[in-house]
Formats: C-alpha cells, structure tokens, sequence
C-alpha cells in the first residue's frame, strides 16, 4: 500500500511538472492616466512584476494637439531586466483608439536603473492613456 | 488493484498514440507582438519601428511650424532597402502613412496610383459611359506640398557561433517648395542570435 501511495505521488509531481511549464504568467502592471483630470492609477496584477519593477513617476503634457504621457519606471533588482511596455489610448467614451497600431515595445533595465518610456496619441481624440507592461518571457 | 491500474494505463496509452495519428503541424494564433525569433528583421520590428515613426513626427515641434495650422499634403515615398534581405518596403510605408492619416495633422496624395486615376479619367471622358456634367477632369488634382522619405540599411557582424545584426531605419519630411528638411528620426534594431553548439 505504502509503495502504490509513493507511485501515485510521484505520478502527480510529474503531472505538475509538466502543466506548470507551460505556464508563463502575462499579467503584468498597469498605470491609467486620465489626461482631463490629471488622476493616475497603478494596478499591479503581477506579484513577480511588481517586485521588479516600480512605477516612480507619471508625467503627461500635449504636442501639437496630441496628447503624450511619460512614465519612469525603476528597477528594484540587481541583475539586468527585459521587459515589454505598450501605451494605448482611449476616447472620452472609454473607446480603445485603434488598438492595432498601438506594440508592444521592449525595453532593457540595467541593475537598479530608471527610464522614461513616453507615448503619443493616436488621436486628437485621446483623453485616456494606459501603459501595460509585462514581462519578456510572456511574448511567446 | 491490479487490473485497475492496468487498465488505467492501457487508457492513457491510447490516449497518447491517437496524438500520433495525425500528421498536420500544430497551428496557432499567436500576438503580433511575439519575441523574436531570428536576428532577421522581423513583423514586430517593423510594426515597432512604424508607431515610433509616426509618434516622432505628429509629435514634432517642427511640423508644427511648418504646417502652421493648416493640412499640408504629403505624399510617402517607399524606404529605399539598402540590405540584403528582401523587405517589402511599400508595405512599410502603406501603415506609417495610414497611422499619420489618422492623426488628422496631413493630407494625402498617393503618386503611386496616379496611373489608375488617368484610366478612371479617361474612361469617363473617352467612353461615352459617364454624363459629361458629372465626369471628373483632369488637372485638379491637389499637389504633394511635402513627402516623406527614408532608407533601411544594416551592419553584420559574425563571430564564432554569434551573429550580431544592426538595423536602422532612418526617415526624413522634405518640404517641396523651400527644399528644407522639416523633420528627421531614425530607429536602430540590434539582434544576437547564437547557434547551438550541436545541430545544423
């Protein structure tokens, strides 16, 4: 009995195993900017994510009628981090502007490094921004 | 006990050899956006390099000046493909020019299509179809008061088993009339890719 209980164990390991590598999280962090009120929301979906990258600071001003937003995001960690950013906009109505043309963009942190990422609108209809960043290892 | 666990295997191996029977690949949507996969220039390369373009130029303290609130027309040049590769540069341009259409800042002429217009016009003048009050004429067509241009060209390095690959892309906006260069940017994509010490 004991050495059927220790086969269906390893047995349920194995299968752990193998479902547990495929998972890749690609939740990651999310920073909304309301370019009317001047509010700005950070959601950390992420755990993992969270504990390596920080949001320190979002800016936002227009350029020839377009809205733009600037955040600087900081790395918490040592070693060299790859993560993928991608700012879309939205109209007053809460509508995505063209989601297609909006990538995701990748950008390096070295150990203990900040850097600004900044977007542009797509539309003079903008009001909304929102920056979505996740880590490399989710664009499978 | 025994024939339970028999059985239960004689399932999961069935299970598994009807895997086998199929000889199709596998297929699947996967996000445009995906991590490379060669040091090749690749779909997000390019999906990247247009937005960052298109974001350079509408954001531009220049532009501004020179379109000075009104809607100039422009037209857009193919990149000039100075690598070895074969990248489809008119594609390239087709997407910057609809992501600048939509910023709301320019007009646009396609000369690239001007040979389908004279046909159109020509055939309502010509083939008796078209009521001649409502057939358009030629010559009124709006002239391109700028355009927009640009090259791609590469650096390759090969060390060992290491390829490390150099792209940039560079584009200018020419104003016709005054022959100055209203706005230039550029993007560099550098690629490594590392062959496996064992295989082809």
């Amino acid at each position: 009995m004991k050495r059927m209980s220790e086969r269906l164990a390893a047995a349920a390991l194995a299968a752990g195993l193998s479902v547990g590598v495929g998972c890749v999280e690609t939740a990651g962090t999310i920073v909304r900017t309301d370019h009317t009120t001047g509010s700005s929301e950070i959601l950390e979906n992420s755990t993992r994510l969270r504990d390596e990258v920080q949001v320190l600071n979002v800016n936002y001003d227009e350029v020839n009628g377009m809205k733009r937003v600037h955040i600087t995001l900081a790395s918490t960690k040592h070693r060299r981090l790859r993560v993928d950013y991608q700012i879309a906009w939205y109209d007053a109505n809460g509508m995505e502007i063209d989601p297609d043309t909006k990538t995701y963009r990748n950008l390096i942190l070295e150990g203990r490094e900040s850097r600004t990422v900044t977007g542009v609108a797509n539309s003079p209809a903008a009001v909304t921004s929102r920056l979505r960043v996740r880590s490399t290892s989710a664009a499978d | 006990m025994k024939t339970f666990v028999w059985m239960a295997m004689g399932v999961a191996g069935a299970a598994l050899l009807t895997g086998c029977a199929t000889s199709t690949p596998a297929v699947r949507e996967v996000q445009l956006d995906r991590s490379p996969m060669t040091h090749k220039l690749e779909p997000q390369d390019v999906r990247r390099t247009v937005e960052k373009m298109a974001e350079s130029l509408v954001s531009a303290p220049g532009v501004k000046e020179a379109v000075g609130g009104t809607r100039p027309v422009l037209d857009v040049e193919p990149l000039k493909n100075r690598t070895t590769q074969h990248v489809d540069m008119v594609s390239i341009t087709d997407s910057l020019r609809m992501q600048l259409l939509r910023s709301g800042l320019f007009r646009f002429v396609d000369k690239s299509t001007s040979g389908t217009d004279i046909e159109f016009i020509d055939a309502q003048a010509n083939l008796g179809l078209t009521d001649p009050k409502k057939a358009i004429k030629a010559g009124q067509q709006s002239a391109a008061q700028m355009y927009l241009t640009g090259a791609l060209s590469e650096m390759k390095n090969q060390v060992g088993r290491t390829v490390d690959q150099y792209y940039k892309f560079s584009m200018i906006l020419k104003d016709l009339r005054s022959g100055e260069i209203v706005w230039a940017d550029e993007r560099e994509i550098r690629k490594e890719s590392t062959r496996p010490r064992v295989g082809f």
